[in-house]
């Protein structure tokens, strides 16, 4: 596949496109599904993962040489995803994406921020009555969009997903997991992993699915999603609907 | 030869590397340890590769047919339920005992290689052999001490087991080379006193060395030697079949199916190929 380049020209890995796709669950996948790929590690048919070697050999990451260490005995599927997903080398992951400039500390948003900018507006018409009541308008006005939060990955982040076309089965996980599905072809499957190894994972993060064939293609979801979220140490701090949602880089996706 | 039928060249099949038995190119039979499958459920894997085609051979490792004790005939009804599970065309297990006097070693331990340790040994075998569905076959296992006041050599020994039971050899030629090496078994004569026409199929594992000692560890490569052993014997005799046994440490995809393609080098050198690929 083309790996796609950021604004600043630099080249987005698999594990970074997972990441900003659908967080730390799904570039924990994509690690996994690379050592998979390479032969690094085995997967048995009730989801135990071991790895092949025991000196960490062949991990070109980090993340993945976390996994390696992880499966030197056998681990099972939704363990070594979700333990990855907590580990340090994800939050070094995490913290390269900011450094970046593609990710950012996202806010929750206030169910109230609604509230401020309709304030803003009585304060706007109320001004012509009374005109220093215009000195609230952009007091409310800005109070309402700090209170609207703002999502994890950046326009930049989102700029970078665009130009991401899965074309291996490697980056058709960090696209749309391993629960999800390429041209109605789940994407297990091109692993030889069956329905009952992917259903190991959790319900939230299984839900985090997308389709080449769902949504018109919307292959990439914005930022990092509730549950992969919550399960970040480095991106605890944010959840709901300032992270989740995503859908506002749809369409860099599509199948293969 | 009569009542067992070709086999080919085939694989321990392990729950850990199910999948990759399930994918390697060349597999044309597997094993399965016995004592891991409960009758009524057994793995997914199997019953796959049972749907392919693929015969799956039950190999015990608890009967204790060199033991003392009495056999237990549990263990034995289990065997043969699991060879009609599978439809297996034979059971093994080996020349050993594993309990004495309530104790288990966790070892396949050597018996005595004297008049009275055959006789019991053909009881015991006896006795598991008209408690069975299928034909038993039984195998030389690697040991690393020999008891004193041996009477028959370790070929003597199996040949006249073979003679008075009726049962079936599969002969592991790592465990032969171990042998060779440990406890100075000559092969050569090994494979010249066993009845060959009674070889239901062979053993090959990996193991390393320990300094002038060799390990059967089935965690590692098959050394050359031991495909130099599975040579010998190919050059007396086409083997029903020969299979891989690995229990641990495994390799990559690519690492068996190369240890299994140097298999079928060897056996193929001897003869034509008549086997399923």
């Amino acid at each position: 596949m083309v790996t796609p380049l950021t604004a600043q020209g630099t080249q987005l890995s698999a594990e970074q496109v997972g990441y900003l796709s659908a967080g730390p669950g799904r570039a924990a996948e994509t690690a996994l599904a690379r050592l998979i790929d390479g032969g690094l590690v085995r997967v048995s048919r009730d989801g135990l993962v071991t790895a092949v070697h025991q000196n960490n050999h062949g991990a070109t990451t980090g993340v993945e040489a976390r996994i390696l260490s992880y499966a030197r005995t056998p681990v099972r599927f939704d363990t070594i995803v979700q333990s990855t997903a907590h580990s340090t080398e994800m939050t070094q992951l995490h913290q390269h994406l900011l450094d970046q400039g593609l990710m950012q500390h996202p806010r929750r948003r206030n169910p109230a921020w609604g509230f401020s900018l309709l304030l803003a507006a009585v304060l706007l018409l109320l001004g012509f009555v009374t005109p220093v009541l215009f000195l609230g308008v952009p007091i409310a006005v800005g109070f309402g969009l700090w209170q609207r939060g703002r999502k994890a990955v950046t326009r930049a982040g989102k700029e970078a997903l665009l130009h991401v076309a899965a074309t291996d089965r490697v980056h058709n996980v960090a696209v749309y997991g391993f629960c999800g599905k390429v041209n109605r072809r789940p994407v297990a499957e091109d692993f030889g992993l069956s329905q009952s190894i992917v259903k190991m994972l959790p319900l939230n993060q299984r839900r985090k699915r997308r389709s080449s064939s769902d949504g018109g293609g919307c292959g990439v979801s914005g930022g990092c999603g509730s549950s992969s979220c919550s399960s970040s140490s480095s991106c605890s701090s944010s959840s709901g609907s300032s992270c989740g949602g995503g859908g506002g880089s749809c369409g860099g996706g599509g199948g293969s | 030869m009569a009542g067992i039928a070709d086999l080919g060249v085939g694989i321990g099949w392990r729950s850990e590397i199910d999948l990759t038995v399930e994918r390697l190119p060349g597999v044309d039979f597997v094993e399965v340890v016995a004592e891991n499958l409960h009758i009524g459920h057994l793995p997914e894997s199997v019953t796959l590769l049972l749907e392919r085609g693929i015969p799956v051979l039950p190999h015990a490792v608890s009967l204790s047919l060199g033991g003392a004790d009495p056999v237990d005939l549990n263990r034995v009804e289990h065997l043969g339920k699991v060879a009609e599970a599978v439809g297996a065309p034979m059971v093994s297990d080996h020349v050993c005992f594993v309990r004495a006097g309530g104790l288990d070693s966790g070892h396949l331990m050597p018996v005595p290689r004297t008049k009275d340790a055959l006789d019991v040994l053909v009881a015991n075998v006896k006795l598991a052999q008209e408690n069975l569905p299928v034909p038993l076959a039984l195998e030389n296992v690697a040991a690393l001490l020999e008891w004193p006041d041996g009477e028959l050599s370790e070929g003597q020994f199996l040949a006249e087991l073979v003679e008075r039971t009726g049962c079936w050899l599969l002969v592991d030629v790592a465990n032969l080379y171990a042998n060779a090496r440990n406890i100075g078994t000559d092969p050569e004569r090994f494979l010249d006193e066993i009845p060959l026409e009674r070889l239901a199929y062979v053993h090959v594992a990996g193991g390393e060395h320990h300094g002038d000692v060799y390990h059967d560890t089935h965690a590692h490569a098959v050394l050359p030697e031991v495909l130099g052993v599975l040579d010998e014997l190919c050059s007396r005799v086409r083997p029903p079949g020969v299979l891989l046994e690995r229990d641990d440490n495994y390799p990559s995809d690519t690492e068996i199916a190369s240890e299994l393609a140097a298999i079928r080098a060897v056996v193929d050198k001897h003869g034509p190929a008549q086997w399923l690929n």
